[in-house]
């Protein structure tokens, strides 16, 4: 059996045959890979909201009476941070797909920022809760004890802080690549004219904030119409 | 991509647009529970989240014209739905063992309609 090397050939719109010397400008198959990766994301995420659900339907007034204890103030400040901070990666990839690379290593140091604007909030909300003893692990989460919650909002909590916790991980991810991204701009790797790093980290960043979209009104806000919760 | 025809200035304003739009229906999401549908929160908020989540897919993600990651999206979401409505919604219609379970067991809270949540909300903060 030979061993002799076929080169790979691509057609054009036009039919004309080329020999294929890599994959790196596969624009349109570097995006499809990674909305496959996404959509593991969105598996992962749907999975947790399906048990959410599930457990909301077996304990519709506990789920009710949680969420009316939580603070929307925060969760909405968060909000809309997030939704800024999906402005600013989506005009720093339009930017640098104009050539303004400048421009668009601000917009992301700007998302960055957002970023951590975001985790501290989340972490003077969790210290908060902490501090009025409602956290993992602590008693009032844990069935079988003079300080023990009702079963259902053990079960709310415990997905509140599973799913907050997992996105704000993600969160952080988002910071660590987009700090990759901007040392590969700075090195030259990303430029205006292959982009597709750039861009399908602005996919990620979008997906984390979609994450969001769903999460906020889930937990913060479908017990908001009862009386005696943080506003 | 879909967009490349568009000049900066259009999309430029286009991202601003979007963020205009997803502003509002924050806004929605914050004045709906105590404004319009009170009894219907959930599913009013959920409708808020898929409607603001359809303005970042198409926009944002740049998923207006790309007809197949759309058809694969479809194709996840219906899924989805199936479980949602045929798996779990069959399965909480006909729970039969609600006295045996861990899940259910436990205290329940008194019913929302009767005490609207204040007496036995704690809230974990202010």
């Amino acid at each position: 059996m030979s061993h002799e090397y076929v080169p790979e050939i691509a057609v054009d719109r036009e039919g004309q045959e080329h020999e294929v010397q890599g994959w790196q400008d596969d624009m349109y198959g570097a995006k499809l890979g990674f909305w496959l990766f996404m959509f593991t994301e969105v598996l992962m995420f749907g999975a947790m909201f399906m048990a959410l659900t599930y457990y909301f339907t077996l304990h519709h007034d506990d789920f009710l009476i949680a969420s009316s204890s939580l603070n929307r103030v925060l969760g909405g400040t968060n909000t809309v941070v997030l939704l800024f901070s999906a402005l600013t990666m989506g005009l720093g990839l339009l930017k640098m797909r104009h050539g303004d690379v400048k421009g668009a290593k601000l917009m992301i140091w700007a998302t960055i920022l957002l970023a951590l604007v975001f985790l501290g909030i989340k972490a003077v909300e969790w210290t908060a809760e902490y501090n009025h003893g409602v956290f993992l692990g602590l008693d009032a989460l844990q069935a079988g004890n003079e300080h023990s919650k009702p079963f259902g909002q053990i079960l709310f909590f415990g997905m509140y802080f599973t799913m907050t916790g997992i996105h704000g991980f993600h969160i952080i991810i988002g910071i660590g690549i987009m700090l990759w991204l901007l040392k590969r701009i700075n090195a030259g790797k990303v430029t205006p004219e292959h982009h597709i790093l750039h861009f399908n980290i602005a996919l990620y960043w979008d997906l984390v904030h979609l994450i969001w979209v769903f999460v906020f009104p889930y937990y913060y806000m479908i017990g908001a119409g009862l009386t005696g919760g943080a506003h | 991509m879909a967009n490349t025809t568009k000049t900066y200035k259009e999309e430029y304003a286009g991202y601003w647009k979007v963020l205009a739009g997803l502003l509002i229906l924050t806004g929605l999401t914050f004045v709906q529970p105590t404004m319009f549908m009170e009894n219907a929160t959930f599913m009013v908020q959920m409708l808020i989240g898929t409607v603001k989540a359809w303005l970042i897919l198409m926009y944002y993600m740049h998923l207006k014209g790309e007809k197949l990651i759309i058809t694969f999206t479809y194709f996840s979401l219906f899924i989805v739905l199936v479980f949602f409505v045929i798996v779990i919604g069959f399965d909480v219609a006909n729970f039969q063992y609600s006295d045996l379970s861990h899940i259910t067991s436990g205290d329940t809270a008194a019913a929302v309609s009767e005490t609207h949540g204040a007496a036995h909300a704690e809230p974990a903060h202010h």
